[in-house]
């Protein structure tokens, strides 16, 4: 439990995330590629040299990396009240986690056995999917447990705010 | 597993979020053990216990299928 980092570090993974992976995306759909040229004007000389295609990199590597530490920040930052329910919670989705990649590995192995060769660029991106698919997983689980079905016929969630009206119903 | 936490609870005039303050868990945590969502450890069982001034086999029962 020693690593966990203090609960307000999943408010930050959770504005962190999107943002790295909207930046990821923009740069792999070529967007800034062409806002560079749409603002500067077109290159001159090889594309591999220019400052497009550094601007273009660091973008990549910023919202890949932005995107990755987000989701370290929410999968590893406790609960706002951390007791064991949480802990198990957190465990049984680690598990489910697990399986569900061990699965999709099976299945893009057979894939990749019936279907052919994918290429490297596809092979990248099945690995890439692989990782993420374990930690979405992950985090889609845990809190999916925790804030919604564990609560789901809580009728004083529903009313949290209203202390009062909390105390009146539970002890009549 | 079937408990009385709900009874026990109701019958000493605490709130879910007194119960839960009293024994060091979340509220959710408390509402989960009530509806036999989640079945509590033996620490937590013995924190409920000594909470209600009962045993733990008065509140904790076993039913057909444990």
């Amino acid at each position: 439990m020693k690593f966990f980092l203090s609960h307000r570090y999943k408010k930050i993974g959770v504005m962190l995330a999107p943002l790295g992976f909207c930046l990821w995306l923009v740069m792999q759909l070529g967007y800034i590629k062409r806002l560079l040229i749409y603002i500067f004007g077109q290159i001159n000389g090889s594309y591999e040299w220019s400052v497009y295609h550094i601007v273009n990199v660091v973008a990549a590597v910023l919202g890949f990396f932005s995107f990755l530490i987000g989701l370290y920040f929410i999968s590893f930052s406790k609960e706002k009240i951390e007791d064991e329910m949480v802990q198990k919670t957190r465990l049984d989705s680690f598990q489910f986690a697990a399986i569900l990649q061990i699965i999709t590995i099976i299945i893009g192995f057979l894939f990749i056995m019936f279907a052919g060769d994918l290429g490297e660029s596809r092979m990248m991106l099945f690995f890439i999917v692989l990782v993420f698919l374990f930690w979405l997983s992950f985090i889609g689980r845990f809190n999916y447990m925790l804030h919604v079905k564990y609560i789901s016929n809580d009728k004083y969630c529903k009313r949290r705010k209203d202390k009062e009206a909390v105390y009146s119903s539970s002890i009549s | 597993m079937t408990n009385t936490v709900k009874e026990e609870r109701i019958k000493k005039q605490f709130t879910q979020a007194q119960l839960a303050e009293m024994i060091g868990v979340s509220r959710q945590t408390i509402f989960s053990i009530e509806v036999n969502k989640y079945v509590p450890s033996v620490v937590l069982s013995l924190k409920l216990a000594k909470a209600f001034g009962k045993k733990v086999e008065d509140i904790f029962t076993l039913q057909g299928s444990d």
